[in-house]
C-alpha cells in the first residue's frame, strides 16, 4: 500500500470514448489482402460504433465504486480501458498507484501450465519478483484453497478453482487499485464471503476498488457509490443506494411492460 | 496525432530519447514476467523427454549429417573439414528459424494474458527469443569445444567474437520477429506462409555452401540478406577461427539495428489493434 494516507485521486477518466468496429467483411489472409490491393478493392467493410461515450469518473483512495447496467452498456469496456488493456479512442485515463485487475477471472492463465507456474507468471506481470513471491506464496495457496492441485496443469481446474487462484494472486501484490469484473459471481457462497472480507479490509487500509457487477446485494453492501451505464453513456451516478434503486425501478418496469 | 485522440497515462507522451527511456523503464517493470516466461519455456521443453537437452541437440545434428552426406558425397563442396563448416553455421541459422517461427504464434499462445492483462506485448517476443538464445549458447559451447579439439587443435582468436555475433543475431532476428508477430495477428495465414519463406531463406544463406561460391557479380544483392552476412561472420569466427571482416561486421551491425528499429516501430504502430484482435 502506498504511504499517502490522505485522500488522493486513484482513477481519473475524462471524456473517454471508445470506438469499436464491426466487420461485415474483414480481410484476414495475406493472399486476400494482396488480391484486394491489386484490384483496388477496400480491405474491410465495417461499421463503427461507440461503445463508450464521454465517460467521466473520479475515484479516490478508500472508495468502492460499482459500475452497473444491462449487458452491453459499456461497463466492461470501461474497466478494460482503465486497466490499460484497450487504448481509448479519445479522452484521458489516469491511474495512480499499483493496479491489479481481475478481469475475466482466470482467462489470463495458461491452461498447460501448473497453478504454481501461472502464479509465478501472474505475479511477474504485476511486478512481483521471485523473492517477494516466495514470501506470499503460502498465503496465496491457502487463500485459494486448492491444496495439491497447485502442481497440476490449470486445464484440470474447475472454474471456481481458477477464479479463487486469480483472486488470491491479484490481491497478493499489495495493489492500490483493484478492478473487478463480475468475478465474485464465480466462487461458492463461502468463498465469496471470504473475498468480500478481504476486499473490505483492503479498502479499510486505503485501497480503491472499481467493480462491475450485476448482483445488487453485493453492490449495495460493498460500495458507497455506483455508476449506472446505458448504451455507452453514464445514465446516473451517485450514492449506491440511490442509483441501485433507480436502476432496479426501471428494470422492474421494463420487465412488467415486457410481460 | 490524429484528431480526437489524446494522451493516456500509458505510454507517457514523450518524444525522442525521453520516449525510449520511458519505454525501457516500462519494460524493466516487467523483468520478472520475462524471467518466468524464459524459465517456463526452457522447463517445458526439457521436461517433455527424458533425454532433454540431448534430444533437442540430436535433431539439428541429424540434419547436419544429412547435409554432410549430400554435399560431401553427392555434390562435392570442396572444403576442408566440411562437417566443421556446417556446425559453425547451421546451429545459428536453426535458432534464427525457430525464433522467427515462434513470433508467428507467441501472441496467440498467450491470448488469454493479452486480452485480460495490460503489459508490453514485446515481453512475450523477448521471452521466446531469449530462451532460444540460451539454448543456442549451450549448443555453441559444445560446438566450440569440438571444433577446438578436432578442427583447430587449439583456441583460435575468432572465438572471442562469438558473444558479439550472437548479439547481432539476436538484434537482427528480433527486428523481424516484431512485424511477423503483428502480421500473424492481422492475417491468419502468416503462420502457414512463414515456413515457406524460412525455407527459401535457408537456400539464400550460406549454410551448406560458403559465401565465396556466390559469383562476385551477385555478391552485393546476396549480402542484402542480413542472415547471409551473419552466418558468414559465424564461419569466419568459428570455422576459420579468425577475426571477422571489419567492414562486414560494421555493415551487419548497422543492418541489424536498422531492422530492429523499423520492426519495433511497426509493432508499436499496430499494437493497440493487435490487443483487440488476438
Amino acid at each position: 500500500m502506498s504511504s499517502s494516507s490522505a485522500r488522493s485521486v486513484r482513477i481519473e477518466c475524462r471524456g473517454v470514448c471508445k470506438r469499436f468496429y464491426y466487420y461485415s467483411h474483414r480481410t484476414t489472409t495475406l493472399r486476400e489482402w494482396f488480391i484486394r490491393a491489386v484490384m483496388r478493392r477496400p480491405l474491410h467493410v465495417r461499421s463503427e460504433e461507440f461503445i463508450l461515450r464521454d465517460f467521466n469518473l473520479r475515484v479516490e483512495s478508500g472508495e468502492v465504486v460499482a459500475l452497473i447496467g444491462r449487458n452491453g452498456s459499456g461497463k466492461s469496456t470501461a474497466l478494460r480501458l482503465i486497466a490499460g488493456i484497450y487504448a481509448p479512442t479519445a479522452g484521458t485515463i489516469r491511474v495512480n498507484g499499483r493496479l491489479a485487475s481481475v478481469i475475466e477471472l482466470g482467462v489470463g492463465f495458461h491452461p498447460d501450465l501448473t497453478g504454481a507456474e501461472n502464479v509465478e507468471l501472474a505475479a511477474g506481470v504485476m511486478g512481483l519478483g521471485p523473492r517477494a513471491l516466495r514470501e506470499r506464496y503460502k498465503e496465496i495457496v491457502a487463500f485459494a484453497e486448492i491444496g495439491a492441485f497447485i502442481e497440476m496443469p490449470m486445464k484440470y481446474y474447475s472454474s471456481g478453482m481458477s477464479a479463487r487462484l486469480a483472486f488470491a494472486v491479484s490481491m497478493c501484490a499489495d495493489p492500490d487499485v483493484v478492478l473487478i469484473d463480475e468475478v465474485l459471481a464465480v466462487g461458492d457462497e463461502a468463498f465469496r464471503a471470504k473475498c468480500i472480507d478481504r476486499l473490505a479490509s483492503f479498502v479499510e487500509r486505503g485501497g480503491t476498488i472499481l467493480l462491475v457487477s450485476h448482483e445488487m446485494p453485493t453492490v449495495a453492501k460493498l460500495c458507497q457509490r455506483a455508476v449506472w451505464m446505458e448504451n455507452g453513456r453514464i445514465r446516473k451516478a451517485g450514492p449506491a443506494a440511490e442509483v441501485i434503486a433507480a436502476y432496479q425501478e426501471e428494470s422492474g418496469a421494463r420487465q412488467e411492460s415486457e410481460d | 496525432m490524429p484528431k480526437g485522440s489524446s494522451e493516456t497515462s500509458r505510454p507517457p507522451p514523450e518524444r525522442g530519447r525521453g520516449r525510449i527511456a520511458a519505454r525501457a523503464r516500462e519494460l524493466w517493470r516487467f523483468r520478472f514476467m520475462l524471467r518466468s516466461l524464459i524459465l517456463r519455456d526452457l522447463k517445458v521443453k526439457y521436461k517433455r523427454s527424458t533425454l532433454g537437452f540431448l534430444w533437442t541437440f540430436l535433431n539439428p545434428l541429424l540434419t547436419v549429417s544429412i547435409l554432410i552426406a549430400v554435399f560431401r558425397v553427392v555434390i562435392r563442396i570442396p572444403l576442408e573439414h566440411y562437417w566443421a563448416f556446417l556446425l559453425s553455421g547451421y546451429f545459428a541459422w536453426n535458432a534464427v528459424q525457430h525464433m522467427l517461427l515462434s513470433s508467428s504464434y507467441i501472441l496467440q499462445t498467450h491470448s488469454g494474458l493479452v486480452r485480460s492483462t495490460a503489459f508490453p506485448k514485446e515481453v512475450l517476443l523477448f521471452g521466446a527469443a531469449i530462451s532460444r538464445l540460451i539454448e543456442l549458447a549451450i549448443e555453441l559451447a559444445l560446438i566450440l569445444a569440438v571444433l577446438g579439439l578436432v578442427h583447430h587443435q587449439g583456441v583460435p582468436v575468432g572465438y572471442a567474437f562469438l558473444p558479439l555475433l550472437m548479439l547481432l543475431l539476436a538484434v537482427a532476428t528480433a527486428g523481424l520477429m516484431f512485424p511477423i508477430a503483428t502480421a500473424s495477428v492481422l492475417f491468419t495465414d502468416v503462420q502457414h506462409t512463414l515456413p515457406i519463406l524460412t525455407t527459401s531463406l535457408f537456400y539464400l544463406t550460406p549454410i551448406f555452401y560458403p559465401a565465396d561460391m556466390v559469383p562476385e557479380s551477385f555478391r552485393g544483392l546476396y549480402f542484402a540478406n542480413p542472415f547471409a552476412r551473419l552466418i558468414t561472420l559465424f564461419h569466419q569466427a568459428l570455422y576459420e577461427g579468425r577475426v571477422p571482416d571489419g567492414g562486414l561486421l560494421l555493415g551487419t551491425a548497422a543492418i541489424a539495428l536498422g531492422l530492429f528499429a523499423a520492426g519495433y516501430a511497426v509493432f508499436n504502430r499496430y499494437k493497440d489493434v493487435c490487443n483487440e484482435l488476438v
